[in-house]
């Protein structure tokens, strides 16, 4: 597999595009947030937008809330350096672990914050989880569409048009620039954050597992409405030098944020993908994939930072990825599926040049919380075996198809 | 220089489930097989934020119902989409065309009437310019080497070959040539190269391929081995975690001049 | 108040809707009274040339054309058959006059590379004056989407304000004063084209 030969992403890694030099184009917008952005004017335009919004609704703003580095640092630097009134929204994706809960009740208790959690409905969450994974091979649909529409919702029906997120994406991809404003609306949300599938999508291809308005807080307001609204939404990163280290010792020192083991990360990353119990198990199906995951972005983006060169990265990610995570057995129980059949659906969905080898999988490590992870509401087998069935169906057709039947 | 297209192909049909009739979106397995993957609009804004270089919509319903619906659901992408749109689906004549161009349209995809009514090439072309007029040939393997035209969607055999088919319609007027290969379509095995490269080398004007991609590696052999100006993919983005700027971007990779994104 | 004209011929939809999708306030001009409410105007086309200049004058727009342009020095933006309309002739199916606006002709593609197909057809990238009000805020090679078979061969290049390449440089963008035009589709070119009619929208004519 063909990697950057800066940083150490792969071919595989989405909309990666290598130059003549072999650089990707995610180091090259690096380069240019570091060398070709005027951040003071970006800084006035910050001031300049809160200014249009500050002290006429209810609230200032919304900011989107995860717990993890990147929302809290949002949150903490819009309420102390901007003395801004939010409403703090979270979607419940349904795995929040003791520590982030913890560090959620330090934060918005030490920055006196209005907050708004959605937990949607599990046993929708559990189908769509299901029928994502099948389709896509991510199984976080629910989490990726609401946390990217339902705060959209909470804008309409509070009447709070300006919402803030932390991290712009070109950090990661280059489905936007650096160069590029980058708005968080429906054009992105259709770009890249709900897998090619809306909530009408889902519908579809669910045939009636669950009903239209299940599937409401994961659908999109419709622009009509939000312009109506004069709404913004927008990237702090868009605005301040994104920089995850800096920001994360801040919020330790200022906030008491702590940092967690997370599988298959090395240590020295504590302050990373620290939300969710599942997120081992969604870098081992990326690995499946692409043959990459987590420690290959950490590294990549340290390297870009100077803080790492390229033989230590290589060194690490040969060290850490690619190890069955203990809280695969979770996923399964949660879906409803065997071990055997969550290989094959993943290994369906490998995109190429990368070709997985499942005899050199090693087996990772539990954290330290593993057991305190809640494991209620497991599928029940009949449920799974209706989606499952209908794509062994459709599977069926192309393997005949295949073998020239 | 001027890029290779990808476009997204969108295949419409009345759903089979649920009790309200909706026109959904289907992907197809050598024409049989509808597997229901979405909602039309919703579908065609998502390519639209994707940057796909163009839309293909066909009404397979087409020999069922009337311009009608897919002259609403054209009027209706036309609201919010902002690239070009090819629609086919029983499409008989040039009122047919000057519908669905005036609601949105810029080309016009005709199949079976085009075959039963060739005289329909010119009088459209002429009547709206032959780069309003495309030529859909669908096509299967007869076993033995050679190929053969289909029409109906697939159920009826001529005795026409698909690249002289394809030339014929060039001299007649035709604007550009989509050629989807029956076998291959939704199989996800890659393109037919041999009867793409044929066409491509036969004909002046563009050639769309389509029926098979399974792979980025696929879009690359059409556009490099096969020589097609595009490549249509009904399949390829409905399954996978795979998006048209992702695979751009690997078509790129390959050495193709393909449009980056906006 | 930008104002489409609508002679007939043309993807007048597409052309509103994005103006609508960019917050303009866009209305459709039937008749050429109708010119009277837009401060800008908008000439679509698709289609042959001769019959572009008929509906024209048929609608009596030409006289009405005249005056909102030359006399008012309303904005216009012309596309695709619209820029071509706006060329003294055109070759295609005969020769037919055009508006005669600009000095050139509209004449057939015949690329002497016979790898490259007729009509023109897809995404291609141009290359820009940066002087030109219409792209600002583009990169420096923009894709946008072309579909012809003829273009417009300018006299002299001082009114070309864009090229693309297409066996040779092809008329792209022309621009004089109050006049623009494009060969390609902004309308159907997604991002970049929807900056290019801000920038129209946007423009002042202090030069």
């Amino acid at each position: 597999m063909k990697r950057c030969t800066r940083c150490v992403l792969p071919q595989t890694h989405e909309t990666i595009v290598f130059d003549n030099e072999g650089v990707c184009n995610i180091c090259r917008q690096h380069e240019y947030k570091q060398t070709v952005i005027d951040w003071q004017a970006r800084k006035k335009d910050l001031e300049n937008l809160i200014d249009l919004y500050r002290g006429r609704y209810d609230y200032d703003c919304i900011v989107p809330f995860s717990g993890g580095k990147d929302s809290t640092w949002t949150l903490y630097h819009l309420v102390r350096e901007y003395g801004l009134k939010p409403l703090v929204v979270r979607l419940d994706h349904g795995f929040l672990r003791p520590n982030l809960i913890e560090n959620t009740l330090r934060t918005v208790r030490e920055l006196g914050v209005d907050m708004h959690v959605f937990t949607p409905n599990w046993k929708v969450v559990q189908k769509l989880m299901l029928q994502s994974f099948l389709e896509k091979g991510d199984f976080c649909w629910h989490c990726h569409a609401g946390i990217f529409s339902y705060p959209m919702w909470v804008a309409v029906n509070y009447n709070i048009p300006l919402v803030f997120w932390g991290e712009p994406s070109a950090e990661y991809t280059a489905y936007y620039s650096y160069g590029q404003a980058e708005e968080v609306d429906e054009k992105r949300f259709n770009r890249y954050i709900n897998l090619g599938i809306t909530a009408e999508d889902m519908f579809v291809r669910l045939e009636g597992d669950v009903a239209e308005r299940d599937l409401k807080p994961f659908s999109y307001p419709p622009l009509k409405l939000l312009r109506k609204l004069n709404y913004r939404s927008v990237c702090l990163g868009s605005f301040i030098p994104w920089d995850v280290k800096r920001q994360s010792e801040i919020i330790s020192r200022e906030l008491g944020w702590k940092g967690d083991e997370v599988e298959n990360v090395p240590k020295g990353y504590e302050y990373e993908k620290i939300e969710c119990y599942l997120q081992g198990t969604r870098d081992y199906i990326k690995f499946i994939k692409r043959g990459y995951s987590r420690p290959c972005h950490l590294a990549s983006i340290d390297i870009r930072n100077h803080r790492l060169k390229r033989d230590e990265a290589m060194g690490m990610i040969e060290t850490h990825e690619g190890k069955r995570p203990p809280s695969l057995g979770i996923l399964l129980e949660y879906i409803g599926l065997t071990e055997q059949e969550f290989m094959e659906i993943a290994l369906s969905h490998q995109v190429s040049p990368y070709q997985h080898d499942t005899g050199k999988t090693m087996p990772g490590k539990k954290v330290h919380d593993f057991d305190s992870w809640p494991r209620y509401g497991a599928m029940p087998r009949k449920q799974a075996e209706i989606q499952l069935e209908r794509w062994n169906r459709r599977n069926e057709v192309f393997l005949r198809a295949a073998a020239g039947g | 220089m001027l890029k290779r297209r990808l476009i997204p192909k969108l295949q419409i049909k009345q759903t089979r489930n649920g009790t309200k009739p909706r026109m959904v979106l289907v992907t197809t397995i050598r024409f049989e097989d509808f597997i229901e993957i979405g909602d039309p609009i919703s579908q065609a804004k998502i390519y639209e934020a994707q940057a796909a270089d163009e839309l293909i919509f066909l009404d397979l319903d087409a020999a069922l119902q009337e311009r009608a619906i897919l002259t609403e659901l054209v009027s209706r992408i036309a609201e919010e989409i902002f690239m070009p749109i090819t629609v086919g689906g029983g499409i008989r004549c040039n009122e047919d065309f000057r519908q669905l161009l005036s609601s949105g349209a810029d080309k016009v995809s005709i199949n079976t009437a085009a075959v039963e009514d060739p005289d329909l090439i010119r009088r459209s072309s002429d009547s709206f310019g032959t780069q309003c007029v495309v030529l859909s040939i669908d096509y299967r393997a007869n076993g033995n080497g050679t190929n053969q035209v289909y029409i109906k969607g697939g159920r009826v055999k001529t005795d026409m070959d698909p690249v002289r088919w394809a030339v014929e319609g060039e001299r007649r007027g035709a604007g550009e040539i989509l050629l989807t290969c029956i076998d291959r379509d939704g199989t996800r095995l890659g393109l037919d190269l041999q009867v793409i490269r044929e066409v491509a080398k036969e004909v002046s004007i563009p050639v769309v391929a389509s029926g098979g991609c399974g792979l980025a590696s696929h879009f690359v052999d059409g556009f490099i081995e096969a020589g097609a100006d595009a490549v249509a993919a009904g399949t390829y983005f409905c399954f996978k975690d795979e998006n048209p700027m992702q695979t751009r971007s690997q078509i790129l990779n390959a050495g193709i001049p393909i449009r980056l994104h906006s | 108040m930008i104002g489409i004209i609508d002679y007939g011929m043309g993807n007048i939809r597409s052309v509103y809707h994005a103006f609508e999708m960019i917050a303009a306030e866009v209305t459709i001009c039937n008749n050429p009274a109708d010119l009277a409410n837009a401060e800008r105007i908008v000439l679509p086309g698709v289609g042959a040339f001769k019959d572009c200049i008929r509906n024209l004058r048929a609608g009596g727009f030409i006289d009405a054309l005249h005056q909102a342009v030359f006399v008012q020095g309303k904005p216009i933006l012309g596309i695709c058959l619209g820029m071509q309309a706006m060329a003294r002739r055109s070759f295609e199916g005969g020769e037919h006059q055009g508006l005669g606006w600009i000095n050139g002709d509209v004449v057939h593609l015949q690329p002497s590379d016979v790898s490259l197909r007729v009509p023109h057809t897809g995404w291609n990238d141009i290359r820009f004056n940066p002087e030109c009000p219409l792209f600002e805020g583009l990169p420096a090679a923009p894709d946008f989407y072309f579909v012809h078979s003829f273009y417009l061969k300018c006299d002299d290049d001082t009114d070309i304000v864009a090229t693309c390449d297409y066996g040779k440089p092809l008329t792209a963008a022309i621009c004089r004063g109050n006049i623009f035009a494009t060969q390609f589709h902004p309308e159907k070119s997604q991002d970049y084209g929807m900056k290019l009619l801000e920038n129209f929208i946007n423009w002042k004519s202090s030069c």
